[in-house]
């Protein structure tokens, strides 16, 4: 099975023998080029420009990089409320969605692990949402927080709760995104713990019940501990792509009411392109990245880690 | 095992195998491309693929009218296609505020941009520094009847950058009183006629909101100020601007509000709350219907909400916003406008034919007039049709008292000033805020962007 | 209890987990529970779907009525002709297609060869050719977004479907899983093939690739539903409603829809469709490429 694809290094136990070494170089040149190619103009170099474009004042409507700005728009941003305030709703979203994510993604795998038959049914039910576009995604549950029409208040008003303005409300918008977030993504983290649930030896389990362990005790001392490399793995890549989280904002509020739900991107996407400033939207979003580099590092190391003492 | 009379030796057991991904993947490929192509959507494709135009001869034209307004342009549209069947008419409607404006720029700026589009003439001049609008010029609106005399002169005159024109005004849309006219009556506020006396001055306004608040039973008047910025805006500026007050100067580098005046027009406005006069809290779609309810027998906003109240059968009439803190009247508007953004692919019979179009949607200001906006067409507005057109006509002489939102990069409707202003000011008729604590909020946040140096 | 393990059923599906067919009553209590629980979450876990469906089948007075019911008093299917009919949706299937399909060939070719280069070929410096390109996983897309634009308005290639193809090629990672699978390779075969006089190429094309069926359709999935799904990046360089894809088609005009939900709701399946046509025919292929690889964002 593939399941350490990514954690295994290549197994390749002996050196290799040299394939062609006097030819090695002009075909490799011609296999590397066209991807290199395309790295570099749509990778690196858009890396370098946006951060030359940074230290410059530059505007989307006028020609150049603008006026030297040196690091005014650092200066900008870092003191910016507006900026800090996207970044700590990029934050509170992703501290709101991934806890339910790893743990209901969890449970559910452990429920659908003790079934023998139509497992297929419940990976499709969790499943489908996650291969659905998220302007899909987003349309569908504004429809369902609709006021007075949306299926979520009409079936709390029918148990006599008066629904909040579920997308309206500054204090529910950030939790009614969240729980939409959450159907949507928790297939993926279900598929991943089902998988494997599945790779665990089911004499582990025997072992412990001989020696009189109770079913919850099994799950804390076996499961758990055995699953903690899927679990890093589901928890870090949850909390890197919500850190990029952008379209359900954008679809479901508009980054509102009042900017409440604006995460970090859409500040980028409304200063870069709104405002027309793609010299302090360069600025911005190299800090962001920045953010973004040091939480994958802290994945790195992790998985560098679990992986030496395997 | 391999075939050694061969010199591309195959895998046993996989005949056919190095050639099925690569042929399955580019079958479909080409099975789609060729279905695509065959289909009658070949033309954006093309555009796709090579940058070729797409539609030619026919106008593409991006609004931003939802609600009762866009199906009121959807019967302008109508009406043009049926003038001109020898011109298609691709029609999109976007957004309103700053998603539409972005989505414009960026249209603009990747070279396929709507041959018209509208924009509040707030907002235009921002599009004008940006270099993305094309300057009208007056031969070749003479050529479809268009010339500076047959306009709404203060719309007109707002509109012009360096005396060039760049928008064509379709109409003023101003902030207005509606009434109930029961409890209007009731609290003996309407004339022989049936119309509201006019009212002049603070007194006669809190006057009459408290005559109408035991007439009603609830509430004087009713204004959306709960997660809602630009009514809150809109009437903080008219009354501001009754004073003779102005918030911005050079193009937004400078602040320029007056402490005294900002703070007498606040604390009228709150003390509407406190003297339980309009509700503390109200969102937009609840003021609405506090007012179509009976529950409000002042209802302040602009006057698109016309078609609202005539479907739900409320008894209601309009007339201006009172001159309640001015010796000169003003009240708060903006205007819709048709521009044409650049674009280098455009020819004369391109123009030619999107200058068709803005003239067909001039011609047909009686319909938009029935939405409540007051047309800047002058032939029409003038005409006795429009005179008949109550309670539209009611209201039109405010037009030009309009006072359009301050020129900066950053202002305009549905803009950061407004979220920013308006915002501030909902806060203080909510009570959350003092009224001098709220006038340092606003210094403070419209600071930051007057700081800023335009990116246009 | 001890007759468990001496069971040889039960040490023969020593791989699938816990194992359902546990002789204690108790368990079986307990299964059940498990399962009832399941079904009731994935029941409430697919009425998000259902209900679109259902707003879908509605005329769309029915759906602005009160009181809210799943009921359909006169089902049909206006929604879905009334947003065929109006002709954008095709034209945003069609961009939706080419660009996910070129991208998924573009990057299967340029990823596959890159890899196959670092992998099987020897050459001065191939560490830091590897290293270089790795690093690229360590810049998101997302916050290239702002200089890119400048450089494909210089390009001249806005509005092109260029302009969201050719920055969704370069990803590391598909090099990555590539490599994975080159790295594996015998290497019997291709010193045969040498000795036989194949040229590079026909080592590549003929032996290499065929046997990386699995990171083809992996990547080949992935790479064509993230392209599908890409909403941020098409947005911006995607301006005109004719050449939208679906995602940004579906989050701009939505304004158009005001009250019409039944078209809103159908415009939003229809969007979804070819995704859940392409899950319900790979479903096991992108479970098991999720599994095994943990891609995707």
């Amino acid at each position: 099975m593939t399941t350490q694809i990514i954690a295994r290094p290549a197994a390749t136990p002996r050196s290799k023998k040299v394939l062609d070494s006097g030819r090695g170089g002009r075909p490799a040149l011609g296999f590397l080029a066209p991807f290199v190619i395309l790295y570099l103009l749509f990778v690196i170099g858009p890396a370098l420009y946006g951060l030359l474009m940074s230290f410059f004042g530059t505007s989307l409507v006028r020609p150049g990089l603008g006026t030297f700005a040196g690091l005014r728009n650092y200066a900008e941003a870092l003191g910016s409320s507006d900026f800090w305030s996207s970044l700590w709703h990029t934050v509170w979203f992703t501290i709101l969605t991934t806890p339910p994510l790893v743990v209901i993604g969890f449970v559910f795998a452990l429920l659908a692990e003790r079934v023998s038959h139509g497992k297929w049914f419940f990976r499709l039910a969790f499943f489908a949402p996650y291969i659905l576009p998220s302007a899909v995604m987003a349309l569908i549950w504004v429809w369902l927080y609709t006021p007075d029409l949306g299926l979520i208040s009409a079936a709390l008003a029918k148990i006599s709760i008066t629904a909040p303005t579920w997308l309206g409300d500054p204090n529910w918008a950030m939790i009614s995104i969240a729980i939409a977030t959450i159907w949507w993504t928790l297939g993926f983290n279900f598929v991943l713990y089902l998988a494997g649930l599945q790779d665990i030896p089911r004499e582990l389990y025997e072992a412990a019940s001989m020696d009189g362990a109770g079913r919850f005790q099994q799950i804390r001392h076996i499961t758990i501990p055995l699953l903690a490399r899927t679990t890093t793995l589901v928890i870090v890549l949850q909390v890197i792509a919500s850190l990029k989280v952008f379209d359900q904002m954008y679809i479901m509020t508009g980054g509102g009411p009042n900017f409440s739900t604006r995460p970090a991107l859409q500040y980028i996407y409304d200063i870069g392109f709104t405002d027309y400033r793609v010299g302090y939207g360069a600025a911005a979003s190299t800090l962001f990245f920045i953010l973004v580099l040091a939480v994958s590092m802290v994945w790195f190391v992790m998985t560098r880690r679990q992986e030496r003492q395997a | 095992m391999s075939n050694t009379s061969d010199p591309s030796p195959r895998i046993a057991g996989h005949p056919g195998s190095q050639v099925s991904r690569r042929g399955f993947l580019g079958g479909t490929l080409a099975v789609a491309a060729a279905g695509i192509g065959l289909s009658a959507c070949a033309s954006p494709v093309a555009a796709g693929l090579i940058g070729s135009k797409i539609d030619p001869g026919t106008v593409d034209y991006w609004n931003l009218f939802g609600g009762g307004d866009g199906i009121r342009m959807e019967a302008m549209e109508a009406g043009f296609q049926a003038t001109h069947r020898d011109i298609g008419l691709q029609s999109v409607t976007l957004a309103w505020g700053n998603p539409y404006y972005t989505k414009l720029s960026l249209a603009t700026l990747g070279a396929q941009p709507p041959n018209v589009a509208i924009s509040h003439l707030t907002r235009m001049k921002t599009l004008v520094a940006a270099n993305l609008l094309q300057e009208l010029h007056p031969e070749d609106l003479a050529r479809h009847g268009m010339s500076a005399d047959k306009f709404n002169r203060r719309a007109w005159n707002t509109g012009l950058v360096n005396g060039r024109i760049y928008a064509i005004p379709l109409d003023t849309h101003p902030f207005v009183c509606f009434y109930n006219t029961q409890v209007c009556k009731k609290a003996g506020l309407l004339d022989a006629q049936g119309k509201l006396k006019p009212i002049q001055g603070e007194a006669a306004f809190l006057d009459a909101l408290n005559r109408a608040k035991q007439a009603s039973g609830q509430y004087g008047a009713v204004i959306a100020i709960t997660n809602e910025n630009a009514t809150p805006w809109r009437i903080f500026q008219t009354l501001y601007s009754q004073l003779g007050g102005q918030v911005l100067a050079d193009d937004g580098r400078r602040i320029v509000l007056d402490d005294a005046k900002a703070t007498r027009a606040l604390k009228l406005l709150a003390s509407l709350n406190t003297k339980g006069l309009i509700p503390g809290s109200m969102d937009y779609q609840g003021s609405i219907a506090l007012f179509a309810g009976g529950k409000a027998a002042f209802f302040f906003q602009g006057e698109w909400e016309i078609t609202t109240f005539q479907t739900a059968k409320t008894p209601f009439g309009m007339a201006p916003f009172p001159n309640v803190l001015g010796g000169t009247y003003a009240v708060q508007a903006d205007s819709h406008t048709l521009v044409l953004p650049k674009n280098p692919k455009q020819n004369r019979a391109d123009l030619d034919r999107a200058l068709t179009f803005v003239r067909s949607m001039l011609d047909q200001s009686g319909t938009w007039a029935e939405g409540g906006h007051v047309p800047a067409w002058l032939p029409y507005r003038n005409s006795a049709d429009y005179a008949k057109l109550t309670p539209q006509s009611n209201y039109a002489s405010t037009a030009d008292f309009a006072v359009y939102d301050p020129q900066a990069w950053y202002s305009g409707s549905g803009s950061d000033f407004e979220t920013i202003v308006g915002g501030t000011v909902g806060a203080v008729i909510a009570g959350q805020l003092q009224p001098a604590a709220g006038i340092a909020q606003i210094r403070s946040k419209l600071q930051v962007l007057a700081r800023t140096d335009p990116p246009t | 209890m001890a007759s468990a393990t001496a069971d040889p059923t039960t040490v023969r599906s020593s791989r699938k987990g816990i194992a359902a067919g546990d002789p204690q009553r108790s368990s079986r209590a307990f299964n059940r529970i498990c399962t009832g629980v399941l079904i009731a979450f994935s029941l409430l876990w697919l009425m998000p779907l259902l209900w679109a469906l259902d707003t879908a089948l509605k005329p769309n007075s029915e759906t602005a009525a009160l009181p809210v019911t799943w009921l359909i008093k006169h089902p049909t299917l206006d929604a879905f002709r009334s947003i065929l009919g109006q002709g954008d949706i095709w034209h945003w299937y069609a961009a939706s297609f080419i660009i996910s399909a070129l991208t998924v060939v573009v990057t299967l070719l340029t990823a596959s060869m890159a890899a196959f280069a670092l992998s099987q070929l020897r050459f001065r410096r191939r560490g830091f050719a590897f290293g270089f390109i790795m690093a690229g996983i360590m810049i998101p897309g997302q916050v290239l977004i702002v200089p890119l634009f400048r450089e494909m308005g210089a390009m001249h290639l806005l509005n092109t479907y260029w302009a969201v193809i050719l920055p969704q090629v370069p990803t590391a990672i598909a090099v990555f899983v590539f490599k994975q699978f080159f790295d594996g390779l015998p290497h019997e075969l291709e010193e045969s093939a040498r000795i036989d006089g194949a040229s590079t190429w026909q080592i590549y094309r003929r032996i290499a690739m065929p046997l990386t069926r699995p990171a083809v359709a992996a990547v080949a999935i992935f790479t064509f539903v993230w392209s599908w799904n890409n909403l941020l990046w098409p947005l911006l360089v995607l301006s005109n409603p004719k050449l939208m894809t679906i995602p940004v088609g579906l989050a701009t005009v939505q304004g158009n829809f005001g009250i019409r939900y039944a078209d809103t709701m159908a415009a939003s399946l229809l969007g979804a469709l070819p995704l859940i046509v392409l899950f319900l025919f790979f479903q096991r292929q992108i479970v098991e490429g999720i599994a095994g690889t943990g891609l995707k964002g």
